[in-house]
């Protein structure tokens, strides 16, 4: 099965080529038959990738060492859940993964569109074969082969990296995958459109539930892995700037860009080369993303692999794609002039190019800043480091304008608003705002970043609410319906709208999470079994934690492990108890290295967060000897950390709203422009009536 | 191995037979539009109607003065009307349903009446001069 995996690989790459050119020339040329060959090369490419896949998984399950990929990221002992997740545990694999999602996204979108916009479909067909060959040509001819043998055939493989066998470790890399690749569809109908000069509205409509999945994944994929790096990093923390979380943070801002002002282009008909060039930018963004994660230019702590030549690929590739697009968009410029233009800076639009402007300012500085030591480097020949802090005092003002144009946008009206109507739609949510920052301050809050970011959120959270309550009631009004009806109807018949609110609704609770970051409470003691501390948390009560002792045992070969230290901690809360906690160190086999796995109360207020720093003698604690057995405790107390991840919740829920097909648009095309008409705007449904 | 090997060389054979098929044997995809997608006059109605749809809510929503609402709405109403009448030239009815027909002309019918009341929003019947449910005096003709 290995082996015929490694021929489908092969035997993939001129079939792709293949599809590549025809695609092409059946567009140009207008000829069917190339055009279906072209599709049918996709659907190829697909069955050999997921081939090739089967021959990697099969080699992991059968612990076929002679291959330098399994022998580097398996071993005997590895679960079964972990060898089948091996495909991406690597660079190699990953690649190789990477490569099987797209050619499933270009699969769908070919099957998809087989009997419409067909006019767009032989350049797509095209494109997408044009980035399956470049993964193809990396795959084959840039050492990164995950077929590639070795020598000899070791008795045992090294393992996978312990810091990697965690739950949420196998679905975050594959979740920001699909996020990648998901993008390449709007990208290869944006170059269709630019080839086949069809740049009116469609390709728009074509591509934004694409462009949601995308941004959907890309949201989950960005959050699974705070996740993982809260639970598995041991340091306290769930974002460090770190280059790659950088990467995947880069194509999901620019997206975001892109979903807003492709709604300028809608219903105004302008910024279209604004437009272009941001799904083009994203793009690149998504490609610039695997290369920093797997081409090991940037060490940090996701990168594992260390060869240049697979680097120098990557960026020819987006070279030369950069270059055929901005000469593409050169080219039909005269089909993308503006068809309007801003009839008053206090309308919509122009809070919406504001908006785009401090997205894109923020991808420049998170961009900047992550290759900065790379240039720098290059340069001057000196290592230098640009840590947390930049990216913080950068981002955060830059995040707080965000936030508030989230309040902003939604009240000021398409083409023109007023003043008077601006204070009026203004007054509750900026009192509400105020009133929130006065109660807090009355309450002890006295951290200035975090009662403005408090504050901002109070105020977008009332304009939501005010817009859901307009809206419900205006159509439980109109039609006659009870409010429950009236709000489900509100958002079932413009789900795009109501969905992005609630994504807002998400965005608002992860910035709520974040600035509680200002009240973290952080304490390191040295600690003998029987010992207490008391740690004070930021809303006052008193947690009061009893090291109970250290439990040292040793592995029997599960998982790797050597030994393991178990730290147990009893704790209690205002007198109360609260249960146990335990924090550990582990050794593996696989690593030289230490693993902390942290000991973690969640509630809706506060996360009570523990780290087994240090111990004073492994050994002695192995003997069960008491006096042995002291250890650094490190107890974090992290408010509001759960609303992080119950914002994603939302916010998922909020874009799959959005990018649900609704009922109508299924049946026949004529129908939505009725039902935007007729039950989309109370009003006029009530007229027509 | 050599079954591996032939294995691998069915499998190559197989799929170039699939892509080469269209062209050996003269199978073509269509590069056309179908029948019941929009065309331009269709997508700019429908973004006319959908940009008429935004202020109608920007209005009752409070977002919109009733001056630019009124003078927004006309523009609007012009651009969603000449859509509508240039599809209506066209060769069109083949795409439209006769109740999908007859609501468009109710709609046009109600877009130039002005028969939403403009300070609540209230929808009332032919012949009002009153809305019904606020008792504001109707603008009847005043816009399209």
């Amino acid at each position: 099965m290995t082996i015929l995996g490694e021929y489908a690989l092969w035997i993939a790459l001129p079939i792709s080529v293949w599809g590549m050119l025809l695609g092409y020339v059946g567009g140009r040329t207008q000829r069917g038959d190339y055009v279906l060959s072209a599709e049918r090369s996709i659907y190829a490419v697909f069955f050999l990738l997921v081939l090739a896949s089967l021959g990697i998984v099969s080699a992991f399950l059968g612990d076929k060492f002679e291959y330098w990929y399994i022998a580097s990221y398996s071993n005997r002992e590895m679960e079964f859940f972990y060898k089948v997740t091996g495909l991406w545990a690597g660079q190699r694999g990953s690649l190789l993964f990477w490569a099987v999602i797209l050619a499933f996204f270009s699969t769908l979108c070919v099957f998809l569109n087989r009997k419409k916009n067909r006019e767009f479909m032989p350049y797509v067909a095209g494109v997408l074969q044009t980035i399956l060959t470049f993964f193809l040509v990396v795959l084959l001819f840039a050492d990164v082969n995950p077929f590639e043998q070795l020598a000899f055939t070791p008795a045992n493989g090294q393992g996978l990296n312990p810091q990697l066998q965690n739950y949420w470790m196998t679905i975050h890399p594959p979740t920001l995958y699909l996020g990648f690749t998901a993008f390449t569809i709007p990208f290869a109908f944006a170059v269709a459109a630019l080839l086949n000069g069809r740049l009116d509205a469609r390709w728009i409509e074509l591509t934004r539930r694409w462009i949601l999945l995308s941004w959907l994944f890309l949201a989950v994929g960005i959050i699974f892995g705070m996740r993982w790096a809260y639970e598995e990093l041991g340091w306290g923390g769930y974002w460090f700037w770190d280059p790659v979380e950088n990467a995947s943070l880069l194509p999901w801002l620019t997206a975001t860009a892109f979903l807003h002002s492709i709604q300028i282009q809608e219903n105004r008909g302008m910024l279209k080369v604004w437009n272009m060039s941001l799904v083009l930018l994203t793009f690149l963004l998504t490609i610039f993303a695997t290369f920093l994660t797997r081409s090991g230019l940037i060490e940090s702590v996701h990168s594992f692999a260390q060869e240049l030549k697979i680097a120098y690929i990557f960026l020819s590739f987006m070279g030369v794609v950069l270059l055929a697009c901005i000469l593409l968009i050169i080219y039909r410029l005269p089909k993308l002039q503006s068809e309007n233009s801003i009839q008053s800076f206090l309308s919509r639009e122009s809070a919406f190019l504001f908006n785009n402007l401090i997205l894109l300012g923020a991808a420049f500085a998170v961009f900047w800043g992550t290759i900065f030591p790379l240039v720098a480097e290059g340069v001057t020949g000196q290592q230098v480091s640009v840590g947390p802090p930049f990216f913080e005092k950068v981002n955060f003002p830059i995040g707080l304008v965000l936030l508030a144009l989230a309040g902003i946008g939604p009240v000021i009206a398409w083409r023109r608003a007023t003043k008077r109507n601006l204070q009026k739609n203004f007054q509750i949510p900026i009192m509400v705002g105020c009133f929130v920052a006065i109660a807090l301050w009355i309450a002890g809050a006295r951290h200035g970043l975090a009662l403005v970011t408090w504050s901002v959120c109070a105020f977008v959270l009332t304009v939501i609410a005010t817009e859901f309550w307009k809206g419900t009631r205006a159509r439980a009004r109109i039609e006659g319906e009870g409010f429950a009806v009236a709000l489900f109807h509100l958002v079932t018949r413009n789900r795009r709208r109501w969905g992005g609110y609630i994504v807002h609704v998400g965005i608002v609770m992860i910035y709520f999470a974040f600035a509680g970051a200002a009240y973290n409470v952080d304490e390191r003691q040295h600690v003998l079994p029987g010992d207490q501390i008391n740690i004070t948390s930021p809303f006052g009560h008193i947690y009061t934690l009893t090291y109970e002792g250290l439990s040292v045992s040793l592995g029997r070969g599960q998982r790797n492990l050597l030994w393991q230290a178990i730290a147990t901690v009893s704790v209690e809360q205002d007198g109360v108890a609260k249960g146990i906690l335990t924090t550990e160190k582990r050794q593996y086999v696989t690593s030289d290295q230490l693993m902390t796995e942290v000991g973690i109360r969640s509630t809706v207020r506060e996360d009570l967060y523990l780290i087994l720093s240090a111990m004073d003698d492994v050994d002695g604690a192995l003997s069960a000897n008491s006096s042995a057995q002291g250890i650094d405790l490190q107890v974090l107390v992290k408010p509001f950390v759960l609303w992080i991840w119950a914002g994603g919740l939302i916010l998922a829920l909020g874009t799959v709203i959005a990018l649900w097909p609704s009922v109508d648009r299924r049946r026949r095309s004529s129908r939505p422009e009725l039902e935007a008409v007729t039950t989309g705007a109370p009003a006029i449904a009530g007229v027509a009536r | 191995m050599s079954t591996v090997f032939l294995g691998g060389a069915l499998v190559a054979a197989a799929v170039t037979l699939f892509i080469l098929q269209p062209i050996l044997s003269g199978l073509h995809a269509s590069l056309d539009r179908a029948e019941d997608e929009l065309t331009d006059t269709e997508a700019r109605k429908r973004v006319a109607l959908l940009a008429l749809r935004d202020v109608e809510y920007d209005f009752l929503a409070g977002k919109l003065d009733e001056k630019d609402y009124l003078s927004l709405k006309a523009d609007l109403t012009a651009e969603a009307l000449e859509a509508l009448e240039a599809d209506a030239e066209g060769s069109e009815p083949h795409f439209l349903d006769d109740d999908v027909e007859a609501e468009i002309t109710k709609i046009r019918a109600a877009l130039r009446s002005g028969l939403m009341c403009v300070s609540c929003g209230f929808g009332n019947d032919d012949g009002s001069h009153f809305c019904s449910e606020c008792g504001q005096q109707l603008k009847i003709g005043a816009v399209g």
